[in-house]
C-alpha cells in the first residue's frame, strides 16, 4: 500500500474527468433540472379539471320549507364552489362527444325526478358519466363529486327536516375502461413505450459509436452504400429487437401482471414500432455527439427522462401546470403515449389515432434527416 | 497506358495542419503505386481523398474519369483502411459477405475463393475478435477485393505482418495488377517500395519525387531508396519546393 500511488491515481482519474467539460457541466446542471421537473410536478396544483352539469331537476315545493326543494342546483352551486373543477352546463345528449373529444372529464347528470325522489326516498343516487382512461382522475372526480353532495344535503338537513345524515349513491358510468382498471392498466401501456425508446435509443448510440470508433463507418461509406440506406438499415434492424421485446413484454405483463386493455394489439405495435424508427433516429443523432460510451450514458438523463417526466407517462399533460405543458409538446414520447392509452385504454382504432401517428412519423423524419447530416463524410 | 488516377495541387487542411499540401500525381491503369514517407506525411489523407472519404480543400483529383468525391467510382473502388475495420463481433466469411453485399452482392463461391486467397480457411467461421492482428489483416485485405475492384487504395496493408505474409501479400498485389487492376500502396517501409512499379516519395503533405526505384535512385545519386528519400526530403528543404 503506497499512500502516494493512491493520491496518483486519484489525482488522474480527477484531471481526466475535469477535461471533460461536457461531463462536469451534467453532473451538476443535469441533475439540477431533473430536480427541478421533477419538485414542478410533485407540488404543483393540479390543472382544474373540467366537469360537465346536465341539470334537468325540477325543483319541488313542499309544504314546510320555505322554497321550492332543488337539490341539484344546490349539488352544482358545492361543485362550482370546489376549486378542483371548472363547471359547464351541458346538455345530457353531447356528454359522450364532450368527454370523447377530451373537453369535459365527467358528466353529472340530474335526472328532472332528482329533488322529487329526494323528498320521496330521502336519498341521493348521483348519476356520473367519467372518460374512464385515467383511473387515478376517475377515482378522484368520483370522491370530490360525493363529497359535494354529501355538503349540500347536510346543508339541507340543518335547514329543517331529519337530523340524520342523507345517503349519497354514486351511479358511475364509464365511455372507456371501467372500475375494473386500475393504475397499472394506466401505466402499462406507455411503459411499454418507454421501454422500447430506452432501449432502442440505447442500442443505436452505441452501436453507432462502434461503428465510428471501429473505422467500421469509413469502410462502410467506402463503399457504394449511401447514408441513408445505412440509417434505414439500421431502423430496420433495431426496429425488429424492440418488436420483438415489446412482444414478450406484453405477454407478460397481460398473462401474468392480468392488465387490462381494450384495443388492437396490431396497432400498438405499429406505435411501438413507428417510436422504435424515432428511437433510431435519436440514436444516431446523439452519437455523433458522443465520443465514448461513457457519454452515451450521459445521454440518457438528458434525452430519456425529460421525455419519461414531460411526456405525460405518470402525470398526465393536461394535469401539468399550463407553464410546463407547452414542453410537453416538443417531445415525441408525449404523441406515442398518447396513441398508446388510446389504444389499450379506449380501444380507439386508426382512424381514431393517425395525428399522433402522423407527428410521431413528422419527428422521426426530421430526425432522421438530422441524423444523416451528422454522418459527414468529412471525419477528420 | 492511360491514367486512372490523376490529382492536380490537391489539399486538404484541418485547421492549422497541411496533411495534404498540393500533390500533383497520375497513376496508371496496371500499375503498382507505392506512396512511401514516414508516418504524419499526409500518405492517408491522400488516400482518403482519393476514395472521396474527404472533400478536397483545394486542387482537384480525377479517380476513373470522375472527379472525386463521387459515389458512383466506389462500385469500381477497394479500400482497406489502415485500422482493421473489421466488425468484431462476425466471423470472417460474414464480414467478408458483409462487404460483398453493400458493393451490389456477390456469390457465395467469391467469399469461399477469397478465404482461400487469404488462407484463413480453417477459421473462416472464427469470430474477429478471436483473431491475431496478422489473420485480421488478411481478413481486411479480403473485404476490400471482394468486389473485383479496378482501383485498390491500400493503407499500409502490411504494417505489423510477419514477413512471410508480406511476401504472399505482395505476390499477390502483384498477380493482381497483372490481371488488370490498379494499386495504390502506402507504407513507410523502405524495402517494400522496390517491389512498386512506381514511386511516390511523401514528405509533409508534398510529393517530393516520382518515378521507378531505379529512377529516384538515380536522380538522388543514392544507392538505397532509404538515402534516396533523404536526399530528397533535403533537396525539398533547401529549394523549398520539392
Amino acid at each position: 500500500m503506497s499512500a502516494r500511488r493512491i493520491f496518483a491515481i486519484a489525482r488522474r482519474v480527477m484531471r481526466q474527468i475535469l477535461r471533460d467539460h461536457r461531463t462536469v457541466g451534467l453532473l451538476l446542471v443535469v441533475p439540477t433540472v431533473l430536480l427541478t421537473l421533477g419538485a414542478i410536478l410533485f407540488r404543483a396544483e393540479p390543472a382544474p379539471m373540467s366537469l360537465g352539469i346536465a341539470n334537468r331537476d325540477q325543483p319541488v315545493a313542499v309544504p314546510m320549507a320555505a322554497r321550492p326543494i332543488a337539490i341539484g342546483e344546490q349539488i352544482a352551486a358545492q361543485l362550482a364552489a370546489d376549486g378542483m373543477f371548472r363547471v359547464r352546463d351541458v346538455s345530457e345528449g353531447e356528454a359522450d362527444a364532450l368527454l370523447r373529444d377530451g373537453s369535459v372529464q365527467g358528466v353529472l347528470v340530474f335526472a328532472p325526478d332528482f329533488s322529487a325522489q329526494f323528498v320521496r326516498n330521502r336519498k341521493v343516487v348521483l348519476d356520473l358519466r367519467l372518460e374512464g382512461s385515467n383511473p387515478g382522475r376517475s377515482a378522484a372526480i368520483a370522491a370530490r363529486v360525493t363529497q359535494a353532495a354529501i355538503r349540500a344535503l347536510a346543508g339541507m338537513a340543518a335547514g329543517g327536516s331529519q337530523g340524520a345524515e342523507p345517503p349519497v349513491t354514486l351511479n358511475a358510468t364509464y365511455l372507456y375502461a371501467g372500475p375494473q382498471f386500475d393504475t397499472l392498466d394506466f401505466v402499462a401501456p406507455v411503459f411499454l413505450g418507454f421501454l422500447a425508446l430506452f432501449f432502442v435509443f440505447l442500442l443505436t448510440c452505441v452501436s453507432f459509436l462502434r461503428e465510428r470508433a471501429q473505422a467500421t463507418m469509413e469502410r462502410l461509406l467506402a463503399t457504394p452504400a449511401s447514408r441513408a440506406e445505412i440509417v434505414l438499415g439500421y431502423m430496420g434492424g433495431l426496429g425488429l429487437f424492440a418488436l420483438l421485446q415489446v412482444t414478450v413484454i406484453l405477454c407478460f405483463t397481460i398473462w401474468v401482471l392480468k392488465i387490462h386493455y381494450l384495443g388492437s394489439l396490431a396497432l400498438l405495435f405499429l406505435v411501438i414500432a413507428l417510436l422504435a424508427v424515432v428511437a433510431v433516429s435519436l440514436g444516431i443523432l446523439a452519437s455523433a455527439f458522443a465520443r465514448n460510451e461513457f457519454q452515451v450514458v450521459q445521454f440518457i438523463p438528458l434525452v430519456i427522462f425529460p421525455q419519461v417526466l414531460l411526456g405525460g407517462t405518470i402525470w398526465a399533460v393536461e394535469e401539468m401546470p399550463s407553464y410546463l405543458q407547452p414542453f410537453a409538446y416538443v417531445v415525441p414520447l408525449t404523441y406515442a403515449n398518447r396513441a398508446l392509452r388510446d389504444v389499450m385504454l379506449k380501444g380507439w382504432r386508426l382512424g381514431d389515432i393517425w395525428p399522433n401517428l402522423l407527428i410521431l412519423a413528422a419527428f422521426a423524419v426530421v430526425l432522421t434527416l438530422l441524423g444523416v447530416r451528422t454522418m459527414r463524410r468529412d471525419v477528420a | 497506358m492511360d491514367v486512372i488516377v490523376e490529382t492536380s495541387g490537391i489539399r486538404k487542411h484541418f485547421g492549422p495542419v497541411r496533411a495534404v499540401d498540393g500533390v500533383d500525381m497520375a497513376v496508371r491503369t496496371g500499375e503498382i503505386y507505392g506512396l512511401l514517407g514516414p508516418n504524419g506525411s499526409g500518405k492517408t489523407t491522400l488516400i482518403r481523398l482519393l476514395v472521396g472519404l474527404l472533400r478536397p480543400s483545394g486542387g482537384s483529383a480525377r479517380v476513373l474519369g470522375r472527379a472525386v468525391p463521387d459515389k458512383a467510382i466506389l462500385a469500381q473502388v477497394g479500400y482497406m483502411p489502415q485500422a482493421n475495420a473489421l466488425y468484431e463481433d462476425l466471423t470472417v466469411r460474414e464480414n467478408i459477405a458483409f462487404f460483398g453485399e453493400m458493393c451490389g452482392g456477390v456469390s457465395r463461391h467469391r467469399v469461399d475463393e477469397l478465404i482461400a486467397l487469404v488462407d484463413l480457411s480453417d477459421r473462416a467461421d472464427s469470430l474477429v475478435r478471436t483473431l491475431s492482428g496478422g489473420m485480421r489483416q488478411r481478413t481486411s485485405l479480403a473485404c476490400a477485393l471482394v468486389h473485383k475492384p479496378r482501383l485498390l487504395l491500400l493503407d499500409e496493408p502490411t504494417v505489423g505482418v510477419d514477413p512471410q505474409l508480406r511476401v504472399a501479400f505482395w505476390d499477390y498485389f502483384r498477380q493482381l495488377a497483372r490481371d488488370g487492376a490498379t494499386l495504390i500502396v502506402s507504407s513507410h517501409v523502405m524495402d517494400e517500395a522496390e517491389r512498386c512499379d512506381r514511386l511516390g516519395f511523401m514528405r509533409q503533405g508534398r510529393l517530393l519525387a516520382e518515378g521507378t526505384a531505379s529512377d529516384l535512385r538515380e536522380k538522388a545519386g543514392a544507392d538505397t531508396l532509404e538515402e534516396a528519400f533523404i536526399r530528397f526530403a533535403e533537396r525539398g528543404l533547401e529549394g523549398g519546393q520539392p
